[in-house]
């Protein structure tokens, strides 16, 4: 694959618990990705910034109960922005395994539940973002 | 800050040397036992045991501290058993606070409680009051918490999650609807100074509505600046000196106006549980408590007068006896701060009192039932260490905010302790134990050195701006992730003995529908309805309190009872004290 992965990590909206995030954080940085992390921010601004910084990766963090709400408020910004189809979207955190199928159908292409490994989850962004740089624009 | 720094360390070390001692061991029978140890661990022991004497326990949250195989006098030659444990009740406290501990007074059985609205949050304090509870324990939601009305755009679609939205002193009245505010003791997690600051002055508002003088309220805020500067993550901060003078107003306030209320409770729980060990959560918050009361000096208050409210807040995780012996070591080094640093000369200013709760990072998502074992375990530690009150995390948190039957669960997992197991009949049981003396010197030991690195650099708050604790808790964490991962810390179902089938899936809270609206219209109706010209001159007032320098928890109060929101408020201290980017973790 040509150059680096370059990955936005965000908390998603007000959720407090960061731990998590900046641990992946870390683990994608550490595997050779270029990581943005940008705090806690809302959908529209981490679309914003991951079209400013031309992004193959958004990934949100939600330990607080907002995944679906604020999950579906990102992607629904992301094909309002025409972006879709151009990055990939994944979500972790703490949630009832029934909602990462929720997740799953308003269009997040990778979840995380706690549990998640290192290696799962590396391995697994590399890949989405390996067969999304191949698809003709 | 002018001149030198005194270092705490130091102080006490000097004190220490100049007490005279009366060692419990004679020399002649500790000689007698050295000889025999040596013969046995040549003789009896096995090579391979000799050479691994010292293991380091790798449990979730630990220390990292390394104990030896078998523990016995020897481990604690000196031990001078009036100046090192004394008895229940009396210096230094090794042993409890209170002479019959839990025979007079049971642990408060302080559950957590907090989601969607209001109304929701009441009809579970009740539930959990109805079912035995002792005590009141309000968690806030994440807008309340960050300090953004629910009606903030930022406030989008998280109303009511993680706990209860408060927006103003209408909805503070609605939480406590039928719950007497000068009987029941009332816990409120407002985590920071700042929102200590708008959210404590909306319930004396409440206290004042209802007639209920101030000096009749019990109960506790935490008003931290390590929850506000280094644990949260938020989108907006003000910065650390600030902060820090907030936290200082809200207890000075608090102490003069309503004397039997915990106007901070030292928050080690939420740091650890982000990453740090059993010793640097307990260093940071005696740290800070320190800092405290040196302020609190520089205002011309007397040390008693702070000290006797002080409470903490710790969490108990997995290495059961470091647990028991943290906890008495953290009271007997409160102990000797308070009394030979500040000099306190109030019995109450020397107790180390304390609120735990059950590790929730220690809860896994595999295998859910497993985690009411963990939790028990962790509450009976804290028990065995002499807490004063305790919140026990149920098995689903791993999932989301506990249903009510788990929250059940979680109380009886207390109840069944307190009297079903015979444990509170005794106090201190463990205290004696070669290992636990052992252990509590080693721990107090470490925390002390820890504090000593904090004053070192500068005191804690400027700890805070050089980032020096982000950066330990970073490590902290990625260290301990790799750890599970390698299977070095082992987890039962999830990197050690998991389940070859599937097991069946439980049942998980759903948070009520229509919060977030319910909670506009009232909004709506409050910013109709309020004299607005009010709201403003109390504002303006809260404005002009932040720039003078003088406390500003008065004028919050006012702003509280004139109808101010929590945003309103928040955004004053925005304006007056601009914002702070905190030192990145990684």
């Amino acid at each position: 694959m040509a150059g680096k992965v370059k990955v936005l990590l965000s908390k998603l909206g007000l959720d407090v618990h960061n731990r998590g995030l900046i641990t992946v954080a870390t683990e994608l940085r550490d595997a050779g990705m270029e990581v943005i992390y940008i705090g806690n921010s809302l959908p529209q601004e981490i679309i914003k910034t991951a079209i400013q910084e031309g992004v193959d990766v958004v990934g949100v963090s939600s330990l607080g109960g907002a995944h679906l709400t604020l999950g579906k408020e990102l992607i629904e910004e992301a094909k309002k922005e025409g972006v879709k189809d151009q990055m990939v979207f994944v979500i972790g955190g703490v949630f009832p395994p029934a909602d990462a199928k929720r997740l799953e159908e308003i269009g997040f292409e990778g979840t995380f539940l706690p549990g998640a490994t290192r290696e799962q989850i590396v391995s697994s962004i590399l890949k989405m973002a390996s067969a999304k740089k191949k698809k003709p624009a | 800050m002018t001149g030198k720094r005194i270092r705490t360390k130091e102080v006490l070390q000097a004190k220490m040397a100049e007490r005279e001692t009366t060692p419990l061991y004679n020399p002649e029978a500790l000689k007698k036992l050295r000889t025999e140890f040596d013969r046995w661990r040549q003789s009896t022991v096995r090579e391979e045991d000799r050479e691994n004497w010292f293991e380091i326990p790798r449990t979730v949250l630990g220390s990292g501290i390394p104990r030896e195989m078998l523990y016995s006098p020897l481990s604690n030659p000196d031990l001078d058993y009036l100046r090192d444990l004394g008895y229940s009740g009396q210096e230094p406290y090794t042993r409890g606070i209170h002479p019959n501990m839990y025979r007079g007074k049971a642990f408060t059985m302080r559950q957590l409680t907090g989601f969607g609205g209001p109304e929701e949050t009441n009809q579970r304090i009740k539930f959990m009051l109805a079912h035995g509870g002792t005590g009141v324990n309000v968690l806030f939601d994440l807008p309340t918490i960050q300090m953004y009305d629910s009606d903030d755009p930022i406030s989008k679609g998280q109303v009511g999650m993680s706990g209860v939205a408060i927006d103003s002193v209408e909805d503070m009245d609605i939480v406590f609807k039928d719950i007497p505010l000068d009987e029941v003791t009332v816990s409120l997690v407002t985590h920071y100074p700042s929102n200590t600051a708008i959210l404590f002055p909306m319930y004396l508002a409440l206290a004042e509505r209802r007639g209920i003088p101030w000096t009749k309220l019990r109960g506790s805020v935490q008003n931290d600046i390590t929850l506000e500067e280094v644990v949260r993550s938020g989108p907006e901060y003000i910065p650390p000196r600030d902060c820090f003078r907030i936290q200082c107003d809200n207890i000075e306030f608090i102490r003069e106006h309503v004397p039997q209320w915990n106007f901070v409770t030292y928050n080690g729980y939420n740091l650890r549980e982000f990453g740090t060990s059993a010793v640097t959560e307990m260093a940071v918050a005696v740290a800070n408590a320190i800092e405290t009361v040196e302020e609190m000096l520089r205002r011309g208050r007397d040390v008693d007068w702070v000290a006797e409210r002080i409470a903490f807040f710790w969490s108990p995780a997995s290495d059961f006896f470091e647990e028991v012996a943290r906890l008495r070591a953290v009271r007997r080094l409160w102990y000797k701060i308070m009394k030979h640093r500040f000099e306190a000369k109030h019995h109450r200013s020397l107790w180390m009192r304390c609120h735990v709760q059950t590790s929730g990072v220690s809860l896994r998502m595999e295998e859910p039932l497993n985690n009411i074992i963990r939790a028990a375990y962790q509450a009976l530690s804290a028990v065995f260490g002499g807490a004063q009150s305790l919140h026990v995390d149920s098995y689903d948190e791993a999932y989301s905010v506990p249903t009510e039957e788990a929250a059940l669960l979680s109380l009886r997992t207390q109840q069944i302790i307190q009297e079903e197991t015979g444990v509170t009949d005794v106090v201190d049981p463990l205290g004696g134990s070669f290992y636990v003396e052992a252990l509590t010197n080693e721990i107090e030991k470490r925390i002390l050195d820890e504090v000593d690195e904090i004053e070192k650099m500068g005191g804690y708050v400027t700890a805070i701006e050089k980032g020096w604790l982000h950066q330990k808790i970073a490590n902290y964490f990625c260290e301990e992730r790799r750890r599970i991962e390698e299977g070095v810390i082992k987890i039962v179902g999830y990197n050690v003995h998991q389940a070859p089938l599937a097991l069946p899936a439980i049942n998980v809270f759903r948070y009520p529908e229509g919060v977030e609206e319910r909670q506009r219209e009232r909004l709506a109706k409050l910013r109709r309805q309020r004299d607005n010209q009010k709201v403003e001159a109390a504002l303006t007032a809260l404005e002009n309190g932040c720039k003078s320098g003088k406390n500003v928890m008065g004028h919050a109060v006012e702003c509280a009872k004139v109808g101010c929101t929590e945003g309103e408020m928040f955004r004053v201290f925005k304006r007056v004290f601009g914002q702070w980017k905190p030192p990145s973790l990684w």
